[in-house]
Formats: structure tokens, C-alpha cells, sequence
């Protein structure tokens, strides 16, 4: 019976191949496909966390000091910012001026700017305890480095990111600051860095003292002296015309500079397509490759979906998105939104 | 092949979830529904990522502009899909149940096994990029099918399922009902040769399957509060006819649809009903208060 005995000889394969097929996924559920390394998923870029507002109080003449409270947050260092995303969808970022040790709040302060682009006047007058803000962040543009020495130089509300600093630096670590306001009233936390600096603060109202003394500020530094400004443009300016040979110079704007805020127009090459072209003020960088490169994919054009990201051969991007992460902010922009600071932009396409 | 109903431009909307207050069990008292609606998140990040990734290849070969702003709406909807469910995986993570394991696989299914490859630039390479928007064709079908459902899942509420996990899936359903022509128009476009409309179908239809499956085992092996934890095939058949999860007559009832000849993605789902929940649904009203 040959018939017979094929059936019992396939039925007796085909049930010891699925008794190690049963074994096989037993010891390992997830066999048997390969997994990528790293995985990409699960990580969310723009993860923006939902903080509660618990204090939003007056701390000088027009600023306010918020502090956000959540779960276990993001760790930060001095010199950090987040990304406070406003209930009218403006986005700005505010120094973190509390104590990095805290991980269950974060503390911003922010100065009324009257005739501003409206988002501090929202942070003043919308704002109130119990509301819920989104914050993206922290991130670090200003970090505090290893120097022999310091120079700290902040005018006004540009306190914030120093603050943090002053309260890092290791005892025995030689350094000074000046504190530039227009009025010592206006001045935030003036009391507490008192405490800090003690002799070596030097405060400088503008009502009371007149221009602060930037030659005497900056004579005599130690060789390799790191200097830290942030401040108004006029501020961060002198500093950086008065800065001795030998120093390093860290500047915080806290205003984006005007250039950036309007449009002007710049050059982009497009590299792998040797083509050049204008980016006129008021329009897109996309636009103006989609008229060169008119299967260039796009998709929201409002910076949040990625689909027109590329990649940055040359140029000081100006980031306008609200979705890359700050290793892709170094080498890629998309080109919906953002811009460019400098006159020319190179891009791989 | 007419398209009745009325076309609607396809824009990306701006949303974004908050998943502190949900509940690892988002259907209360039943994790087998809820871990079989959350294999969603394990297979969407990376799918839909792989979508944008080829269809974006596929821009330069559409010859129709209507099609082409679909097309690019399209992508941008997909985008924001992966991003939103990309969003729920920390979350498990921080209830004790880490999706990493299985998602790193579902990233090399898409990113090498479903990749660019290299392929010699010509017949080769636009080959296996005509057989990816098929694939991308049939998965739609069944997008479309689930998002259609999920509009109308009411036995979700009546069982007191999270609210913000609701709205991300008929958010996410209502978008997909919304563009559920563009995948298979593209598709008719480039290509639309019936034995790769069925040869596709196979694919994707036992991908799905087996993936599924295995993302619900996974989660219901893994899940913390379990102790012994286990899907069948039982489990889901049940849930399907008390409409906490898809009927499995219904399922089987959507195949010879999409392997009809006369098939549009028109006759499936109503656009009225998936535009109506997207201009009340809270995350998507949110969204439009932050772009106007």
C-alpha cells in the first residue's frame, strides 16, 4: 500500500515540523524576522511635553516668572531654553532660570515687550495659573564651558540664562559680572544674584549709573577667559567690538535679529542640480525650487509634517519648523518655512 | 469608473495628543480589544513612514496635476499618522509595557525589506517601485475599511474607552476615509495591471494578517498586569460580533470587493460622515486654532 504510506510519511513531516516550528517560537516569540538596529520608532521626535502652570508672578517691573510643572522632565543644563508653545500657536523660547537639580518643574521669566510681535503680551496678559501650556525642550544653544575664568555680561532679562550658570560654577572658579538694566526696579532677580556675586557684581542702572563700563569690565582677563553676554543687540554688540584678544565670546540674542524676523532675499545653489536661484523676500524657498524642481515633494507647508526636508550643504539656516531635532537642525531645514541668515544657501538636491 | 461623491482637497492637520490620563487598558476591563487596536501603533510609525518615503519617489511619474495635489495631500496626512501613533509608544513604554522589540522589527520590514534595495536604475528599480504603490493600494483598502469601522464603532463609547485615544483613531479614520481614493487612483494611474492588483492584495493581505497576529500576542504576553496572557482567534471573532473590534464576516465580505474589477474606493465609507467627525473631533479643532 504505497498510497498509505506517503500519507503517514508527510503526516509524520508535517507534524514534526511544526512541533520545532512551536518550540522555535516558544524560546524566541518573536522569530523569525530580523530587527532593525537602531529602531527608528518609539522615539518620537517632537515629543512636546504638557506642563501645568502653577505660578505666573510679577518678579520686576514688566517681568513675570512662570513655572511649569509636570511628571519627571527632561534633564537640563545651564544656558538652556524651552519652546513655550502659546494657546494662540506662537511659538517663543524663554531661558530656564531655575534650579536644574529640579526635575518635576521648570522656571521661565519673560519681560513685557510692548511693541514686540505679541507673544510676550500673550505670556503677560493670557496666561494664568492652572492653564496647561505644550513646551518643547529643553535645548542648549548657550552651553557653559570649561574656561580658567569667566566673564558674565547680561542686560536685563538676559539674566535668566546666566543665573543658573552662577549658581554651577565650582568655588574657586575666578569670575565677574555686570548687570546692565534701565532701572534697578526692572531688573530681575537682582536680590538673589546679589547673594551669588556678592563683590563681584557689578550693577549698572542706566537711571542711576549711566552706560555700563564694558573696557573695565573686560581689561586684564586671564588668557583663555571664556565670556558669556546676553542681551538686547546693543548690549551683545559692544561686548563683542570691546572683546580682548585671547578671550572666547558665547552670545545669547534673545530677540532674533532683525534680519531674520522680516524677509529678505538670499540665493540658494541646488548643488546636485547645478542650478542657482533667488529666493525673493516674502516667499518660500520651496516655492522657488518647485519652479526649477517641479516634482520636489512638499506637503503642509507650514513646517510640521517633514515630507520637504533636505539637506544643508552651506548657508546659516534659519530654522522656522517646529518639528526637527537639534542634530537634524545641524545639517537639514525644511524648506517650506525656514530661511536662510546668510546671503547664500547650499542644498544637496 | 466615476467617483460620486464629492472631493474634498486633502491638507495635513496640526494635531497632537496628550497621553497622561489614559489608561494602559484605554477599553476598560478588556485588554484582548485593546491591544488588538493598539498593534496600530506598533505597525503604523513605520508604515506610514514608508508610504511618504516611496510616494514621494512617485511624484515625478504623475501626470495629472488633480491627482498630484491628492497626492501631496495625501503624503502630508500619512505624515502626520506616524508621527501621532509614534507618539502613544513612550507611552506604553512608561506603563511597563516596552513596544521596542516588536517595533525595531516592523522598522526593518519597511525600512529593508520593503526598501529601496539597489537596483540597477531603469526596469529594475521602477519595477519594485510600481509593486510598492500596489502594496501601498491594497494596505489602503483596509485603512479605509478600518477607519470606516472605527467611525462607527459606537460599542467603544458604550464600554467607556478613552476619549483621547478615541479621537486619534477616528481622527486618523476619518482622514483615511477622506483620502481613500488617492492610493488606489495613483495606483490606476501608473500602472493598474489587474494581476498585480491581486498579486499585491496576497501580499499585504497575509502581511497584515501575520503581523497583526503576532503584534497582539506580543502585547498580550508582555503586558505586565496579565498573568498569563494570550490571544486567539476566538477572542477576536467574538469581539467582532459584539463590534468591539471588526466583524470577521466583514472582513472576509471586503476582499472580493477590492479584487472586483469594477472596485473604486468610492463605494466604501461615506466622506460626509468622515468630514463631519474631522470638523468636530477635539484634536483636529485644535489644530485648525493653531495654524489660523
Amino acid at each position: 500500500m504505497p498510497k498509505l504510506r506517503t500519507a503517514a510519511l508527510v503526516a509524520g513531516a508535517a507534524l514534526l515540523a511544526r512541533r520545532s516550528l512551536r518550540r522555535r517560537v516558544q524560546a524566541s516569540p518573536l522569530w523569525p524576522m530580523p530587527a532593525l538596529d537602531p529602531p527608528v520608532s518609539g522615539r518620537p521626535r517632537s515629543r512636546a511635553l504638557r506642563l501645568l502652570l502653577t505660578a505666573h508672578e510679577t518678579v520686576a517691573d514688566g517681568v513675570v516668572r512662570l513655572r511649569l510643572e509636570g511628571g519627571r522632565l527632561p534633564a537640563w543644563e545651564p544656558g538652556a531654553h524651552l519652546d513655550l508653545v502659546l494657546p494662540s500657536g506662537l511659538v517663543r523660547q524663554y531661558s530656564l532660570c531655575g534650579d536644574p537639580a529640579d526635575t518635576s518643574s521648570y522656571t521661565v521669566a519673560a519681560r513685557l515687550v510692548t511693541d514686540g510681535r505679541g507673544g510676550s503680551r500673550e505670556v503677560h496678559e493670557q496666561l494664568s495659573e492652572g492653564m496647561e501650556l505644550q513646551v518643547r525642550g529643553p535645548r542648549n544653544r548657550f552651553p557653559l564651558v570649561e574656561a580658567p575664568a569667566y566673564v558674565f555680561v547680561a542686560g536685563g532679562i538676559g539674566i535668566t540664562p546666566i543665573l543658573p550658570m552662577l549658581r554651577a560654577l565650582p568655588d574657586g572658579t575666578e569670575w565677574r559680572l555686570l548687570y546692565a538694566g534701565r532701572t534697578r526696579a526692572s531688573m530681575p532677580f537682582l536680590e538673589e544674584v546679589r547673594g551669588l556675586a556678592g563683590n563681584r557684581l557689578t550693577v549698572a542702572a542706566g537711571d542711576e549709573d549711566g552706560r555700563p563700563d564694558l573696557d573695565a569690565l573686560l581689561a586684564d582677563l586671564p588668557e583663555r577667559t571664556a565670556v558669556y553676554c546676553c542681551g538686547p543687540q546693543g548690549l551683545t554688540a559692544a561686548v563683542e567690538e570691546r572683546l580682548p584678544e585671547g578671550a572666547t565670546l558665547h552670545l545669547e540674542r534673545f530677540a532674533p535679529r532683525a534680519d531674520a524676523v522680516g524677509t529678505t532675499a538670499f540665493e540658494v545653489e541646488l548643488r546636485r542640480s547645478g542650478r542657482t536661484l533667488t529666493v525673493p523676500a516674502g516667499s518660500t524657498v520651496l516655492a522657488a525650487v518647485r519652479r526649477e524642481l517641479p516634482d520636489t515633494a512638499y506637503s503642509c507647508e507650514q513646517g510640521f509634517c517633514g515630507t520637504c526636508q533636505q539637506r544643508v550643504l552651506e548657508g546659516e539656516i534659519d530654522h522656522r519648523d517646529e518639528l526637527l531635532t537639534a542634530e537634524e537642525r545641524a545639517g537639514s531645514m525644511l524648506i517650506c518655512v525656514s530661511r536662510c541668515r546668510s546671503d547664500r544657501l547650499v542644498l544637496d538636491m | 469608473m466615476s467617483n460620486t461623491q464629492a472631493r474634498v482637497p486633502l491638507k495635513a492637520r496640526k494635531v497632537s495628543f496628550s497621553w497622561d490620563d489614559t489608561p494602559l487598558h484605554w477599553v476598560p476591563g478588556d485588554p484582548f480589544t485593546t491591544h488588538t487596536i493598539n498593534v496600530l501603533h506598533l505597525l503604523l510609525p513605520a508604515g506610514e513612514r514608508w508610504f511618504v518615503h516611496v510616494y514621494k519617489q512617485v511624484l515625478p511619474l504623475i501626470r495629472d496635476d488633480r491627482l498630484r495635489a491628492d497626492v501631496v495631500g495625501f503624503i502630508g496626512q500619512e505624515a502626520m499618522h506616524s508621527q501621532a501613533h509614534d507618539e502613544v509608544l513612550p507611552h506604553l513604554r512608561e506603563q511597563g509595557l516596552d513596544p521596542t522589540p516588536y517595533t525595531a522589527q516592523v522598522d526593518w520590514f519597511f525600512e529593508k525589506l520593503l526598501g529601496d534595495r539597489t537596483l540597477p536604475p531603469g526596469r529594475a528599480r521602477r519595477w519594485w517601485l510600481l509593486e510598492r504603490v500596489a502594496l501601498i493600494a491594497a494596505i489602503e483598502h483596509y485603512t479605509a475599511f478600518l477607519g470606516n469601522w472605527v467611525l462607527n464603532a459606537g460599542e467603544l463609547d458604550r464600554r467607556g474607552a478613552d476619549p483621547t485615544m478615541l479621537d486619534l483613531l477616528r481622527w486618523h479614520g476619518a482622514e483615511e476615509v477622506e483620502h481613500r481614493s488617492v492610493a488606489f487612483e495613483l495606483f490606476l494611474h501608473i500602472d493598474g495591471s489587474y494581476g498585480r492588483r491581486v498579486r499585491t492584495w496576497a501580499t499585504a493581505f497575509s502581511a497584515l494578517v501575520f503581523l497583526w497576529q503576532r503584534g497582539a500576542r506580543f502585547f498580550m504576553e508582555n503586558d505586565p498586569t496579565l498573568v498569563d496572557g494570550k490571544a486567539s482567534f476566538r477572542d477576536f471573532y467574538v469581539r467582532g460580533r459584539r463590534g468591539l473590534l471588526p466583524g470577521t464576516g466583514d472582513m472576509l465580505r471586503s476582499i472580493p470587493r477590492y479584487l472586483s474589477r469594477g472596485y473604486h474606493p468610492a463605494q466604501e465609507g461615506d466622506t460626509e460622515q468622515a468630514v463631519a467627525y474631522l470638523a468636530a473631533s477635539p484634536a483636529a479643532t485644535a489644530a485648525e486654532r493653531r495654524v489660523s
